[in-house]
């Protein structure tokens, strides 16, 4: 089920009339979990019972890993939850990849072999819940937390519908103890997560399908070379597109959440305003950022050892969450350059920060916790006298350099993302236009109010802003989007992230 | 802003929206637009759950835009006692929806088959990309979609403003027309009142748009631009032949389930005709394509009743022309022995 959907509308009525009956806490929560699963059955009802099983599974063996002493059982069991939930997603995710790349390899030392192409389909969410239950077995495993104590509390934690699709990616401590103790909304709460879900299917529906989606589709498959002007338009409408699309779930998930009296973590922080890549990951799907350093980068070694295998560690988490995104190459080399653009300032600012007192550069995945204001001096150009400028020259390098890499995370092939860079930066001197200008005007106004809005906000929250704002200001703002929502109408389709 | 002013804003929200949205309502109405349906992939869906009924219960039609405007529904079921169900997409060659029943092993029943020569013999993917999206969500439309689109053509039947094609954003910025650089190519804006389709898929042209020769003389410029313009030679050669046979074998597998299959050539007139008889030479085509399927077809310049329909915008009959196409139709039918 689509939050931008007629059923999510009365499936969510529904649910708040529910949510607010006199019912006692553990109804609620069942009723909570049938609404999950039925959210879950609207797409595909077969594949519930994927969820059911990574459910039993986790909730048992993470209980068992908790209780055990006995280290090599404690082992296997972990293996157990790993094989089982990894194996899940490399069979419905991976499986045509890696038969493609198995074949591929075989035919190159002249076997010849070719397979049928397995018809297989791809469950909803399934990277995401995936994440979410292997985060809870290892943590078992670390006894790092308790275990859950029921399994409705489990099987909600995991099935949560605000969170299950599309993230953000919850951590037990995070969700689990809200389960606990009785929820409703407050009334405040109860607006303030109607104004988030609002402001979600505006950035949805209005922003990245209405204004940008188009744009980016022609100019990505268009099949011939672009003129410069198209091949950047289109780039720039994809930038804004995946941004609008997937925060946009996000605020309707956390808006959705808040509605029923749950908090979700914050999955987006204005990311187009990043001064470097570093920050650019605490700001850009945090909730998978911090999952992959506390999961991945930190049992590999982290910081610790050498600058080189710290390099390494950087470079194989970030080729691993390309490949999170999807099943192909470019995804690798999409994960790959931001782990190459981590690496560079990384060491840049080895090099230069006893002489820049550069105020802090680390990595997300090492210290995401820190709200410190992230500067890169090393970007600017000693021309420009004043900070503010030349940290916002620095945001713009770090946006543009982003750009380059959604070339890779959009084109279907590498042939598409050389012809589409080659457009680009003006090396297909016969590149054909094919925009309509209403579409680049179209781009344009919606790129420059998205990084003017990321750079103004780059330090608040959007509810710290409308609390600070007049009433009937944030009024005519709230209405002016659910307007745009109503023009919009039925230009929407489904998420972005839905295929990762 | 105090906490218990964040409800204040959403009850003056509440106020704004409701009162655009009866406002923009209002207004729409006023210029004589009246409640119809988007013409999308979600509506042919809900169409074509109805091609599974007996032979004898139902006829399907698939084609471009002709059919839809050119073919009275209620007329049709009034004569016949049959129903029809219309799967034709504006715009597209019906190829891939003759595949799409042809591969179906449930389908066994009747079906007419409209040919616009441009859009039927065309290898340009644009025209075909609305069947193929169509088809698609067909197979792959999920149950929330499903109760989704019940609720939206509940809406749709009750308000103007919901029709996309002319009130959405995108369409509105559109209907700025800001010039675009040369050489890019922009589908020009139909008029507001061209094109009107009911639950039954049934399209017809409005009152306004009929009574308004600015409005004709524009929907006949933009034919020039899209149809008449298309430097492109039509296929010929070894392609046509591989459509020929495309087209042969899926008439083949519906008509060895025992289903029927004919070809209709819908009428259209002035320059537009003009054209598509010199670029689409009948012999080389239509008549080829009845040859290579075996079927039937009925052109509408064979009989003496059809021939002289007028379009006023040279390729789509009047709602009242329409109702007398549909009689002369069923006549012809009726004959070949259609409906026996």
């Amino acid at each position: 089920m689509l939050f931008n959907s007629y059923s999510f509308i009365i499936f969510f009525i529904i649910m708040l009339v529910m949510h607010n009956l006199p019912f006692s806490w553990k109804v609620k929560k069942i009723h909570l979990l049938i609404a999950s699963y039925i959210f879950y059955a609207a797409w595909n009802p077969p594949f519930i019972l994927l969820l059911w099983l990574s459910t039993v599974v986790d909730f048992f063996v993470g209980k068992a890993l908790y209780h055990e002493e006995n280290k090599s059982k404690r082992k296997l069991l972990l293996v157990v939850s790993l094989i089982g939930n990894l194996g899940m997603l490399c069979f419905f995710k991976y499986g045509s990849f890696l038969l493609e790349n198995f074949v591929a390899l075989v035919n190159t030392f002249g076997i010849d072999y070719h397979p049928a192409k397995p018809n297989i389909i791809l469950p909803a969410g399934i990277s995401f819940y995936t994440f979410t239950t292997l985060c809870y077995t290892i943590d078992m495993y670390k006894r790092e937390s308790k275990p859950v104590k029921t399994l409705l509390d489990f099987s909600l934690f995991v099935t949560f519908f605000p969170h299950l699709v599309a993230g953000p990616i919850v951590r037990p401590g995070q969700l689990v103890p809200q389960f606990e103790t009785p929820r409703t909304a407050t009334r405040n709460q109860l607006v303030q997560g109607l104004f988030l879900l609002s402001l979600g299917l505006f950035m949805k529906v209005v922003v990245a399908d209405t204004l940008l989606a188009g744009t980016s589709d022609s100019v990505f498959n268009f099949p011939n070379a672009l003129a410069a002007l198209d091949a950047w338009a289109g780039v720039l409408a994809f930038s804004g597109q995946i941004f609008f699309d997937f925060a946009g779930y996000s605020t309707c998930a956390i808006g959705i959440a808040m509605c029923l009296g749950f908090s979700l973590p914050e999955n987006f922080r204005f990311p187009y305003a990043a001064i470097g890549f570093s920050d650019f990951w605490r700001r850009w799907h945090i909730t998978l950022s911090t999952w992959l350093r506390d999961y991945l980068y930190i049992p590999l070694g982290g910081n610790r050892g050498s600058k080189a295998r710290v390099y390494m560690n950087l470079m194989i988490t970030m080729l691993l969450g390309g490949l999170w995104h999807g099943a192909s190459w470019t995804f690798v080399i999409w994960g790959g350059l931001h782990g190459l653009y981590l690496c560079v300032e990384k060491w840049i600012v080895g090099m230069r920060k006893p002489a820049l007192k550069i105020v802090e550069l680390q990595p997300a995945i090492e210290t995401p916790e820190k709200e410190t204001v992230t500067a890169s001096a090393s970007f600017a150009p000693t021309f420009l006298k004043s900070r503010q400028v030349r940290l916002f020259m620095a945001a713009l390098l770090t946006f543009f350099l982003v750009n380059i890499t959604w070339v890779f995370f959009r084109c279907p092939d590498f042939d598409s993302a050389w012809r589409m860079l080659a457009s680009m930066f003006g090396f297909e001197k016969n590149g054909a236009p094919l925009l309509a200008t209403i579409d680049i005007i179209k781009v344009l106004v919606v790129t420059v109010l998205l990084l003017a809005t990321h750079w103004f906000m780059r330090n608040t929250s959007v509810l710290a802003v409308a609390q600070k704002t007049k009433w009937w200001l944030v009024g005519i703002i709230w209405s002016s989007m659910l307007i745009l929502l109503v023009l919009s109408q039925k230009s929407s389709d489904s998420f972005i992230y839905f295929q990762f | 802003m105090k906490v218990n002013q964040f409800a204040k804003a959403g009850l003056l929200t509440v106020a704004v929206v409701v009162t655009f949205i009866f406002c923009w309502e209002t207004y729409w109405r006023t210029k004589g637009f009246v409640a119809t349906f988007n013409d999308d992939k979600v509506l042919w869906a809900n169409a074509r759950k109805a091609v599974y009924q007996p032979i004898d219960k139902a006829t399907v039609f698939i084609g471009s835009s002709r059919i839809k405007f050119d073919l009275d529904i209620a007329e049709w079921e009034k004569l016949t006692g049959e129903k029809a169900v219309q799967l034709a997409l504006v715009g597209t060659s019906p190829r891939q929806l003759l595949q799409d029943l042809a591969n179906d092993e449930k389908f066994k029943g009747k079906l007419v088959v409209d040919v616009t020569e441009p859009l039927f013999f065309s290898q340009i993917p644009v025209f075909h990309k609305s069947a193929n999206e169509a088809v698609d969500f067909y197979k792959k439309q999920t149950p929330s979609e499903k109760f989704s689109s019940s609720i939206n053509f509940a809406l749709e039947s009750r308000f103007v403003f919901l029709e996309e094609g002319r009130f959405s954003l995108n369409t509105l910025l559109n209907d700025l027309e800001v010039p675009s650089r040369p050489g890019v190519f922009v589908v020009p804006p139909f008029p507001k009142g061209f094109e009107w389709t009911k639950f039954n898929r049934q399209t017809f042209m409005s009152a306004g748009f009929l009574a308004d020769t600015q409005l004709i003389n524009r929907q006949t410029n933009i034919w020039k631009k899209l149809i008449m313009g298309n430097p492109a030679p039509p296929v010929s050669g070894k392609p046509l032949q591989a459509i020929l046979d495309e087209v042969a074998a899926a008439v083949k597998k519906i008509q060895s389930r025992g289903g029927k299959v004919i070809f209709v050539r819908t009428p259209s007139s002035g320059p537009m005709a003009e054209g598509e008889q010199k670029t689409f030479p009948r012999a080389k085509y239509w008549d080829a394509l009845l040859a290579a399927s075996n079927a039937r077809g009925i052109h509408y310049a064979d009989n003496e009743k059809t021939a002289s329909f007028i379009c006023p915008e040279w390729s789509h009959l009047s709602p009242n022309d329409a109702i007398l196409y549909t009689q002369y139709l069923i006549e012809e039918m009726r004959q070949l022995g259609w409906f026996s």
